[in-house]
């Protein structure tokens, strides 16, 4: 069932150019990096060290006011670890997707990806970032209570990283593709 | 001789610690399954730790195990008093990212029965509301009495009383059966005075007034720091409501207000944003019904028998605007490669679906935005120096359903 389902790899290495939104923090001194944009909105790549500079300028500024976390989502990609930032505004229609990523070469066996947290300065991501925390194995540095928000506290594993493994299929043991 | 227990520290008032009380996860009151680690300084709250996750189901993970056919039927489970716009949120992401375009009465009735969803939701709610605040004298069979009728008329479209599986990636799954317009007009043209009764219950009475005015107060920009969305939000004077803001579907034709309240809000103004929601969403449904491509399903069906049903694409009786579905619905539901994210106004909030798809017949990755996890996320803040009466008030004033902040 779960065959073929790598995402292909970016073919096209060209720098895209900046949009409004990068050219904003590049006017602040934060460097971003382009991404394909996701469904016709604006998809840039922050590294971790300036990620809590830039939403804190995007948040503030008062034109581009991006006020509304709306979601950090985690995704175990096929090279990285990405946190995704989809941020709107209350007062206008901007609309704006962030993703720090983490390559899984750099990150210790044994050891979580890091990522900067968002939460001492801004309360929406605090539970977003414990689910993805407790859902896909990143670590948000800085949180002021990283626990387990959806399993239990005890629980062993991150469930959505690609090579999770159930360590007992309650449901059926005999099927090879029921439950995993 | 012991005086140690009978002592009074020097200040003269007895000596009192804080005391930490479990409510849940089997209160009857919270909804669900939800569990509140609650500290007390005498009666009055001083701090509260949520515990989340008793329901916790994997919708998630099943979504990247799951073909879109088999997903797009389980989904209504997470959020299950408005299955309608959990579907209607994963559709909309998954015909974004493939470019699929929706026939005009899809997109109809699509808004029709959200709108009715959202109706029954806000009745749930408000019945169960006042059970919550201790008004035992029978008042939920009212607004229980209308929700049946428009569960019933939901039934008949879409085959199940709840769970219905009736907005598809591509489109809807039937046509409305036989006498279904009809019964929905006569429902919309009493239920404002159904309203009214409930008002002249609730709305002014003492006893209600007590328990919700002043209690629980939600400022402006603590809301919008926690991203509190839906009626919650609006009763706190931010005028955001994705319907108007952000038009998606067929909203920007129609013409409806969004109950907004001036400043700070409180229980009050949240029960009453919901009863003036209840009042637009009947309107809604009524323009739908005018507004609606083809007229009524029976006019439509008269119309049909001239060409016999032929179901061809150029067809002035079957085709274009009139189809309601554009994709084929078999196991094969396959979604273009991309990622996406798009969002819907739910009775609780913006309901928010992000997918990352590879072309193949499961998702890579799909990530839910809640509107009750981000909601509940406020409760500590609400809760604070309120006494423990308040509690089920407060709590049930932002209409969380444990399920969707689960998963």
């Amino acid at each position: 069932m779960s065959e073929g389902h790598e995402p292909e790899k970016a073919e096209a290495k060209d720098e895209l150019k900046a949009g409004p939104f990068g050219q904003f923090l590049e006017e602040h001194g934060i460097p971003s990096r382009r991404l394909p944009d996701s469904c016709g909105v604006e998809t840039i790549e922050l590294d971790g060290k300036h990620l809590e500079a830039a939403m804190k300028r995007l948040r503030n500024s008062h034109e581009i006011a991006l006020n509304f976390l709306v979601s950090v989502a985690g995704v175990d990609s096929p090279e990285t670890y990405d946190s995704v930032y989809h941020l709107w505004s209350y007062s206008n229609l901007n609309e704006l997707v962030v993703k720090v990523r983490v390559p899984k070469a750099s990150v210790p066996e044994d050891r979580l990806p890091l990522v900067p947290s968002l939460a001492p300065f801004w309360p929406a991501a605090n539970w977003h970032e414990r689910e993805t925390y407790d859902l896909v194995g990143i670590r948000y540095v800085g949180h002021p209570y990283l626990r387990r928000i959806l399993n239990p506290w005890d629980w062993e594993g991150h469930p959505l990283r690609r090579d999770y493994k159930q360590l007992v299929d309650a449901l059926n043991d005999k099927n090879q593709f029921s439950m995993r | 001789m012991s005086t140690e227990t009978t002592s009074l520290p020097a200040t003269g008032r007895l000596k009192t610690d804080e005391m930490i009380i479990n409510m849940g996860p089997q209160h009857p009151a919270t909804h669900g399954v939800l569990r509140l680690l609650v500290t007390l300084d005498g009666e009055f709250v001083k701090h509260v730790e949520p515990v989340i996750g008793h329901l916790h189901r994997a919708q998630e993970w099943q979504g990247q195990n799951r073909t879109w056919f088999q997903y797009q039927a389980l989904i209504d489970r997470v959020d299950y008093l408005s299955g309608m716009f959990t579907s209607w949120a994963l559709c909309r992401a998954a015909e974004k990212i493939d470019g699929t375009e929706i026939p005009l009465r899809a997109e109809y009735m699509r808004v029709m029965v959200a709108e009715m969803n959202r109706i029954t939701s806000h009745l749930l709610w408000l019945g169960t509301y006042l059970i919550d605040l201790g008004a035992m004298f029978g008042f939920p069979f009212y607004p229980f009495r209308e929700r049946e009728k428009l569960l019933d008329l939901l039934e008949a479209i879409s085959g199940q009383r709840m769970m219905f599986n009736y907005i598809r990636i591509g489109g809807v799954q039937a046509e409305a059966p036989p006498g279904w317009f009809a019964r929905l007009k006569a429902f919309t043209e009493e239920f404002p005075q159904r309203v009214d009764e409930y008002e002249a219950i609730v709305t002014q009475n003492p006893i209600f007034l007590k328990r919700t005015k002043g209690v629980g107060i939600l400022k402006k920009q603590v809301a919008m720091d926690y991203g509190v969305t839906g009626p919650s939000l609006r009763a706190s004077g931010v005028p955001f409501d994705l319907r108007k803001v952000k038009p998606y579907s067929v909203y920007d034709r129609l013409n409806f207000e969004v109950p907004v309240f001036d400043g700070d809000g409180d229980t009050w103004d949240r029960y009453m944003c919901r009863i003036r929601e209840m009042r637009q969403s009947n309107e809604i449904i009524k323009q739908c019904m005018e507004q609606i491509p083809g007229g009524s399903s029976d006019e439509l069906r008269e119309k049909r028998k001239a060409c016999n049903s032929c179901d061809k694409a150029d067809c002035p009786n079957c085709g274009g605007d009139l189809r309601i579905m554009t994709k084929k619905q078999n196991a094969g539901l396959r979604i273009k490669a991309g990622e996406g994210f798009a969002a819907v106004e739910s009775p609780r909030g913006t309901l928010g679906c992000y997918i990352i798809s590879t072309g193949g017949d499961t998702a890579y990755r799909i990530k839910w935005r809640n509107p009750s996890f981000s909601n509940l996320a406020v409760l500590p803040v609400l809760l604070l120096d309120h006494p423990i009466a308040d509690i089920m008030a407060i709590f049930g004033s932002i209409d969380v359903i444990l399920p969707d902040v689960d998963r």
